[in-house]
């Protein structure tokens, strides 16, 4: 990415930031009017406060931009250094993860990812991989329901198919 | 006096009470080293196994988890920069670039040798001080409670890295994220929005695994390759142990933050762990080698938590009163034995009480040692491909943040908190004033409004109280200081 166009996108993240930060305190204020005095009294002081200091940081940022202030990227930024593949699967890894764990429960989603996550990262060992991620899945499936009485969830889907299936014990 | 010492020696020496110790240790550490599983959850799902025991068998194997967790939290947080406990979360700060440089085994032995000294410290202070100083805590008003914790976010937003008004903000985030949920004081739903989630407030143990793990995952995935970034390790465990004694300075003091911190109900080994690292930075000559792998930056929150937990017991076990998650659950085994924390406790069971004392100190010594024989099997972790143990961690850090209530919106929680502290972060915003003002909410609003309770809606009570007031004006120094410092020509090495 050009070194201009890199600014301009942690410039427009840093005032993304501040304009969510600014939402959630305002919220905070606003959604605190309907509440009874003793309940209301606490969000409004920290809501306040919130509001000030967001917009003291938002003042501070334009106040630098238009002096000019000399690089704002930080150049061990590994950001800088990945590519585009190796950015999403950063931050897509773990939403992605949730979503499959919701759906069709902790076994499938935890292989997909010891799975999938590697091989975005560009590893090449395939063996293993499948090695690890066998392992790995059968150890946290033995150590979750009888050593930390945790049962592992099948999902949404996984519970479906269960109750269509009629694979329910009991 | 001494005639309790032998007593509890005995009765923590017998042979049953050793294993349960070990259990309770081997446990902790393992439990600790799991983001997001801290002692706290191993405990409250050991408490049902704890009906069949003996009151002192009981208390000794869950104090002992709490104490092998402390120990085990550090492990994360040099080898992944992921606190495996939150009260070991400021470790992270100097243990995971010694970690980077290849110093894992060093870190972990000043980790161990701080651990030890200050978990020492804090049994004897527990064993001479809980009478007179639970007396003293008695003497503190809602408004000093409510002072401390707005101290507490503020030497916290003022040392952390970034900008002061920027840790005011993250510390303001996390006293309104707190809000959410039922109000304490009258009952009344605040942010909910109909979501039957959010009545208890947001659980703190996803926001945690969201703000530590799933952050520095996402880091990890981005950087690739090994964590020990010359991919091998050098130093020796035992040299980091002995170096912890070369800064006896850093070593009491933080031990003396973290004692005086636990036996504050409320304020927890968390806030100490910080605080002692803000304020060992603070008293350093080298302030600037902080994050950068410095041993004063392990010695000094390692030694306060493990000086935190005894502490915390004050209050308990003289006043009933929990001073954290630890020592709530340790009351919930006591009274499930059939028996009353209060002052009676300390005359009609002297047996049970100095051989609790009595394990706390040996399981000090155990926990030590077992981590030492362990730790050179935890170090090889950080010359791992960074592609095979990313989504290991993922996996893990999720099911600790599912596992604790057993909720899959929990997941969804720790992964929005990840998202939101990723970028937070590389914005310069410090995470650990967020968390702090998380952990210090309730107190700050309950002390906040017993206070104006107490005094009639008189709002001068905060600065009419000497004690309050001066905790008051400390802050605002604090906040000052810097800008004052700044103009009057006496920069210096900027605080990180």
């Amino acid at each position: 990415m050009p070194s201009d166009a890199r600014v301009t996108a942690y410039r427009l993240e840093e005032f993304s930031l501040i304009a969510l930060l600014l939402l959630f305190f305002i919220a905070i204020v606003a959604f605190a009017y309907t509440l009874p005095f003793d309940a209301r009294l606490f969000p409004l002081i920290i809501g306040g406060a919130g509001i000030v200091l967001t917009l003291v940081i938002a003042l501070e940022q334009v106040r630098r931009r238009r002096v000019g202030a000399a690089a704002v990227v930080d150049e061990d930024d590994p950001v800088t250094r990945a590519d585009w593949p190796r950015y999403a699967t950063a931050l897509l890894s773990a939403p992605a993860f949730g979503l499959l764990f919701w759906l069709f429960g902790f076994i499938v989603a935890s292989l997909a990812a010891m799975l999938l996550i590697p091989l975005l990262m560009g590893y090449a060992n395939r063996r293993q991989l499948v090695l690890t991620a066998v392992i790995t899945v059968a150890a946290l499936a033995v150590v979750a329901p009888y050593l930390l009485n945790v049962e592992l969830p099948q999902g949404v889907v996984g519970d479906w198919l269960i109750d269509k299936l009629a694979l329910r014990a009991g | 006096m001494f005639d309790h010492l032998i007593l509890g020696l005995t009765a923590a020496l017998q042979a049953k009470q050793f294993l349960f110790m070990i259990a309770g240790t081997v446990i902790g550490l393992w439990v600790g080293v799991l983001p997001g599983l801290g002692g706290p959850v191993a405990m409250a799902i050991l408490i049902p196994f704890t009906f069949s025991m003996d009151p002192l068998s009981a208390l000794l194997m869950l104090a002992s988890i709490s104490v092998g967790a402390a120990f085990g939290g550090s492990v994360t947080s040099i080898l992944l920069n992921i606190p495996g406990e939150a009260s070991s979360a400021a470790t992270a700060y100097d243990g995971y670039p010694m970690a980077q440089q290849g110093k894992a085994k060093v870190a972990m032995g000043l980790s161990a040798g701080a651990s030890l000294a200050a978990a020492i410290v804090g049994v004897l202070i527990l064993m001479f001080a809980s009478g007179p100083v639970a007396k003293a805590a008695l003497a503190f008003s809602p408004a000093e409670y409510f002072a401390l914790a707005i101290l507490g976010l503020t030497v916290v937003s003022v040392a952390a890295l970034g900008s002061t008004i920027k840790g005011l903000a993250m510390g303001a985030l996390g006293l309104a994220i707190s809000l959410i949920g039922i109000d304490s004081i009258l009952g009344a739903e605040r942010y909910t929005f109909g979501f039957v989630y959010l009545l208890d407030g947001i659980s703190f143990v996803p926001v945690m695994v969201g703000l530590f793990a799933i952050t520095e995952l996402i880091s990890m995935i981005l950087e690739g390759g090994t964590i020990a970034k010359a991919g091998k390790l050098e130093g020796s465990l035992w040299g980091g142990f002995r170096d912890t004694f070369r800064y006896p300075f850093t070593l009491i003091q933080s031990t003396a933050v973290g004692a005086f911190l636990g036996m504050i109900p409320g304020i927890g080994a968390t806030a100490a762990n910080f605080l002692a690292y803000s304020v060992a930075q603070r008293s350093s000559k080298h302030p600037e080698q902080f994050g950068k792998g410095a041993p004063e930056g392990i010695i000094a929150p390692e030694a306060s938590n493990n000086s935190c937990i005894p502490t915390s017991l004050i209050p308990a076990l003289t006043l009933g009163i929990p001073g954290g998650a630890t020592s709530a659950i340790l009351l919930v085994a006591v009274t499930l034995q059939g028996l009353r924390p209060g002052p009676m406790l300390f005359t009609s069971n002297p047996e049970l009480i100095w051989g609790f004392f009595m394990g706390l100190l040996i399981g000090a010594v155990m926990a030590t040692i077992l981590y030492l024989i362990m730790i050179p099997w935890f170090a090889l972790i950080t010359i791992v491909r960074i592609e095979l143990m990313a989504p290991m961690l993922l996996i893990v850090t999720l099911f600790g943040a599912y596992a604790n209530e057993r909720n899959m919106m929990d997941v969804f929680v720790a992964i929005f908190f990840g998202l939101l502290g990723y970028f937070l972060r590389r914005h310069g915003y410090p995470l650990i004033s967020l968390v702090i003002g998380l952990i210090l909410g309730k107190l700050a609003e309950g002390s906040f409004h017993q206070a104006l309770m107490i005094s009639d809606h008189d709002y001068s009570v905060f600065f009419l109280r000497p004690l309050s007031a001066s905790i008051f004006a400390l802050c605002l120094v604090l906040v000052l200081w810097p800008g004052v410092k700044k103009r009057l020509g006496h920069g210096g090495a900027e605080v990180t």
